[in-house]
């Protein structure tokens, strides 16, 4: 098992359009797009939706294949839904009936449309993270999430604590590549044996990485001493973020993608 | 016959990504049983990525890797076997301790082999006394010993496998020169004593000069020379080509011969330079 084949949330660099976009018009468009994903109400819609996402990840320039990959992780979940609206949803065609079973057109058109929706979803806003570097997209957070401070919600601890996660996850699937194979090196075994032999299997694996990620904080946290770090009062920024000419027009590509969804639903028959 | 041979090891990390990145291309090596092998190279150079292809850590995108003639990839499922019989010492292995007393977690390898409990008693003891370890030390916690104690503990732990092949990536990095001088001596005389090949990774060109009979030189992945210590000290221009070098006593040497003194070359160690110095400075000193 390689632990480093986990794309979820990880950054892919680049230069293209959707890499230069400001991140919080990023943040909030890929927050659109999932509502857009939820308006369709017909397969034409739905088509129009999903060519949106695909016409982005062309923009991206990356590989299709990688997207397609952060969807393999949730297929589980895709699938247990598409069952239960299959079982569950009834009317149309009755294709099967045995019991209290039934399989019907419509039970099948409803778990192809929402198990679509879902890949659009999922596929969606992992392209915003594959594009977006942790640190950037949490500090458009900050940004976005600044009027808050009204109610009293620290939001340059909070975005500076995601940062740090953020930043960590990595390091921390790398320390635990590293453990296992230094463990497996000594004749761990970890793939086989019953429920309890796994588990316990784990502990050399688990502790030497507590310990190590305690040793990562102390330092990190005595690193920020020594700059002066004492948070978020009038700390300015080296990096400004600017909205450009391409942030207004995906905008507005954007808007334009979600009247015409409702335009849509508005003139075809519904399918669900 | 040798007992670890590569026929055109490459390996990518990361393939199909942006990231990816060919970490080892076109390994072709023979060891020898019972030699001392020193691997240097470049930061990136591909050493251990190497060395974890030599205990199947690592499965090679392309070619082979062969123990005692035989592929250790022949039957996946065993790969286990070839573990016992190439130990691995990692980069920084302190990190990978985790038991509540030292001995524990030395036992941690030969009770994974399946051994009885006199024999993992007997050989945790050994593997405690050639790397320097005293009694108490082993019954306390792996986590209240000091950098260099833990370095013992996480060595002597693959020693006691006693595997044929010992491999140990790095393991002086970080200690002062006493702490060096003693685990490299502790691994030269594990090796004397068991009679098994030891291959040693390292920065320190002192270290290799000192100890490995046999050098192997990385350069980007592929291997530059492979050659004995002697041979390979001898070609400096090359080595500080890849950014390496050769011992300083060595290129004190070169001075001295450049500027006219006829002290003769192949000199690496300090015991050397003295065995070739002494004389001649008598000699100097009854004219
Ligand atoms: N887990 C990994 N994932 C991706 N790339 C890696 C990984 N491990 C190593 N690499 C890359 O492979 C190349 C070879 O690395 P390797 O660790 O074998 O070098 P090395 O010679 O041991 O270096 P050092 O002297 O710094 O220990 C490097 O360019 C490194 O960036
Ligand atoms: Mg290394």
């Amino acid at each position: 098992m390689m632990l480093n084949e986990i794309t979820i949330g990880q950054y892919f660099p680049g230069r293209s359009l959707l890499h230069r976009m400001d991140p919080r018009v990023k943040l909030v468009l890929t927050f659109a797009y999932i509502f857009a994903v939820f308006v369709p109400r017909n397969w034409a819609g739905l088509s129009v939706a999903a060519g949106f996402l695909l016409f982005t990840v062309i923009l991206s320039r990356l590989p299709v294949r990688l997207v397609f990959k952060s969807v393999k992780p949730i297929l589980p979940v895709i699938l247990l839904t598409s069952l239960l609206n299959i079982f569950y949803v009834t009317g149309g065609v009755h294709l099967f009936d045995w019991g209290f079973i039934h399989i019907t057109t419509k039970g099948i058109t409803t778990a192809a449309f929402i198990a679509i929706r879902i890949l659009c979803l999922i596929s969606g806003s992992s392209l915003l993270t594959y594009t977006t570097s942790p640190t950037t997209l949490t500090d458009a957070l900050e940004r976005l999430l600044s009027p808050l401070k009204v109610i009293r919600l620290n939001v340059h601890e909070l975005a500076m604590m995601m940062t740090i996660a953020l930043r960590f996850i990595p390091t921390l699937i790398e320390e635990t590549d590293k453990i296992m194979s230094a463990q497996k090196a000594r004749g761990a075994d970890l793939e086989s044996g019953g429920m309890m032999q796994r588990v316990r299997a784990l502990i050399p694996i688990l502790i030497p990485l507590f310990v190590s990620s305690f040793r990562r904080a102390y330092e990190l946290a005595t690193a920020m001493e020594c700059r002066c770090y004492r948070g978020g009062e009038g700390r300015t920024r080296m990096k400004q973020l600017h909205m450009k000419t391409a942030d207004v027009v995906s905008v507005m590509f954007v808007l334009l993608l979600i009247a015409l969804l409702f335009y849509l639903n508005y003139t075809l028959p519904s399918v669900l | 016959m040798s007992v670890i041979e590569t026929r055109n090891l490459n390996y990518t990390y990361s393939p199909g990504t942006p990231f990816r990145r060919d970490a080892i291309k076109d390994i072709s090596i023979k060891i020898d049983n019972g030699d001392f092998i020193g691997i240097i190279g470049h930061t990136g150079s591909g050493k251990s990525t190497l060395v974890q292809h030599l205990n199947g850590l690592l499965r090679p995108a392309s070619g082979q890797v062969f123990l005692n003639g035989k592929d250790i990839w022949e039957h996946p499922k065993k790969i286990r076997e070839v573990r016992f019989q190439v130990g691995l010492v990692f980069q920084y292995p302190e990190h990978q301790l985790f038991e509540e007393t030292s001995y524990k977690d030395i036992a941690f390898g030969p009770s994974n082999m399946g051994l009885d409990a006199d024999e993992i008693d007997a050989r945790v003891r050994r593997a405690a006394k050639f790397v320097g370890l005293r009694e108490e030390l082993l019954q306390k916690s792996p986590f209240e010993l000091s950098g260099g104690e833990k370095r013992r503990v996480a060595i002597a732990g693959v020693m006691a496998m006693q595997p044929q092949v010992l491999i140990l990536d790095e393991p002086t990095a970080g200690l002062d020169p006493k702490g060096r001088d003693t685990i490299l001596g502790q691994i030269k005389e594990y090796q004397q004593e068991n009679g098994s090949t030891v291959i040693v990774v390292s920065h320190s060109m002192e270290d290799i000069a000192r100890c490995a009979k046999k050098v192997l030189v990385m350069n980007r992945g592929r291997i530059e020379m492979f050659d004995q210590t002697p041979a390979v000290f001898s070609r400096a221009d090359e080595l500080g080509a890849i950014g390496l070098s050769v011992p300083a006593v060595t290129r004190i040497f070169m001075i001295l011969r450049a500027r006219g003194y006829d002290v003769g070359d192949n000199v690496y160690t300090v015991e050397q330079a003295r065995d070739r110095l002494l004389p001649l400075l008598k000699k100097g000193g009854d004219a």
